[in-house]
């Protein structure tokens, strides 16, 4: 039967994992956030080329699986310098993979804010940039948190193929663990059940954030 | 870079592709069959029924796949159920699918307009009948874009399938690697084969759903 003493006394290793899987998690949805937020600027934008550099990056990372293109970047790092940085290489790739979702996400809630308003912006006297900054990027953002909040709950549960290239999350400390005690059963049903508490949190932090923009965008 | 090396072992990494394919559709059916389960589970008046079906989207909904995949492959033989990874890897694919695929087939099936239904009704049609006449017509055409996209993930993420040794194109790849040590080019030469893969699925399903969708253009 079950015996989840074995899970006691393998706890610390697994906490360790559990911080490294936020970590990671932390570190991707930041990249993901920044690159999706510049991609889908540069598709918006009149920069020549611009629009097509967005599109064949989107389609490349969703029409290949998310394990290929770690491989690809854990194996491509060292052909320019850097080494020994696995880290890195899932943060890149898990960020990267990510972006092309955030892009899309972003494109569709710049398009949802109402043209009237940025009329209206304009029509007050606000430059291109300011109208960017002061209404289309806050409006866009607030809208789009129910959908990255999502993205960011899919973000979490690719963070497990990083123990594929040896970065010691949560799954790879499991399996550390597992390699040790030859128990798999109540080591891998600990880690689902807290992959399923990291996800949770999330989305009340969301929730949270949402509720609160919400507000100011309602006194506002 | 030597791509004449690549060119060499192009047929080992097709032949991963051609299991790539089988195991994926195997997944995509059993996802199917198990979404449509969920559907019917969640419309019943039974609260203990609609729950099961409630905790078990809830639970893949927060379960990473790959750790799915262990759970399955390493804990099944547990409880006595010995099976191949090509099993465990096609379950893990169906199993992860399943709640994602109830909630497009729910969504098409509800966005039929009610008034048909009742009209349906008014005119004495049987449920079964409403169903496969008026529902599931409209539901499909509704369904099969999301239903696209979830495939192509599907496709993708049986990439993971390769860490228990399932011979898709991903593992072959590792093998050509063990050979070659040109990892870099290899896992390029298999990024471009699941796009060129994902690209003519989408294709494909664009001209069928055309197709299922003629009804609206007359």
């Amino acid at each position: 039967m079950l015996d989840f003493a074995r899970v006691t006394d393998a706890w610390p290793q697994l906490l360790e994992g559990a911080v490294t899987t936020v970590q990671l998690t932390a570190a991707a949805a930041v990249l993901s956030l920044v690159v999706g937020l510049l991609s889908a600027m540069l598709q918006l934008s009149r920069v020549p080329g611009g629009y097509w550099i967005s599109r064949v990056y989107v389609s490349a990372m969703r029409g290949t699986p998310i394990l290929v293109q770690l491989f690809v970047v854990f194996f491509g790092l060292p052909l320019i310098g850097i080494r020994d940085q696995n880290f890195l290489a899932a943060t890149l790739a898990i960020g990267l993979n990510s972006g092309a979702f955030v892009t899309e996400i972003i494109r569709a809630s710049v398009a949802a804010v109402p043209h009237g308003e940025v009329e209206a912006a304009e029509s007050i006297g606000m430059g291109k940039r300011h109208v960017w900054q002061r209404v289309v990027l806050p409006r866009a953002l607030v809208t789009s948190l129910p959908a990255l909040t999502n993205e960011f709950t899919i973000l979490l549960k690719a963070t497990p193929l990083a123990s594929v290239v040896a970065v010691t999350e949560l799954t790879y400390a499991g399996q550390l663990v597992i390699s040790r005690t030859f128990e798999p059963v109540e080591i891998l049903l600990t880690i689902a059940a807290t992959y399923i508490v990291i996800a949770l949190t999330l989305s009340q932090l969301s929730r949270w954030l949402e509720r609160r923009y919400a507000v100011l965008w309602a006194g506002s | 870079m030597d791509w004449g090396l690549m060119l060499e072992n192009t047929p080992l990494l097709l032949l991963g592709l051609r299991w790539t394919i089988v195991v994926s559709s195997a997944g995509m059916a059993l996802a199917l069959a198990l979404a449509v389960g969920l559907v019917a589970m969640g419309r019943t008046s039974n609260r203990l029924v609609r729950g099961i079906a409630r905790v078990h989207t809830e639970i893949i909904l927060g379960t990473p796949n790959l750790v799915l995949l262990f759970i399955v492959f390493f804990i099944l033989p547990e409880v006595g159920l010995v099976i191949e990874p090509f099993t465990a890897g096609l379950i893990t694919l169906g199993l992860y699918y399943s709640p994602y695929l109830a909630e497009v087939i729910r969504g098409a099936m509800n966005a039929v307009p009610r008034g048909q239904i009742e009209a349906g009704e008014a005119i004495g049609l049987s449920g079964p009948r409403i169903l496969t006449r008026i529902v599931g017509p409209q539901a499909i055409g509704m369904a099969l874009p999301p239903a696209t996209g979830l495939f192509i993930g599907l496709i993708k993420d049986s990439a993971i399938l390769s860490v228990i040794s399932v011979a898709e194109m991903t593992f072959q790849a590792k093998q050509v690697i063990a050979r070659t040590y040109a990892p870099f080019e290899v896992y390029v030469l298999v990024a471009v084969g699941y796009w060129v893969l994902t690209f003519l699925l989408e294709l494909g399903l664009r001209r069928l759903e055309g197709r299922v969708t003629r009804y609206r253009s007359l």
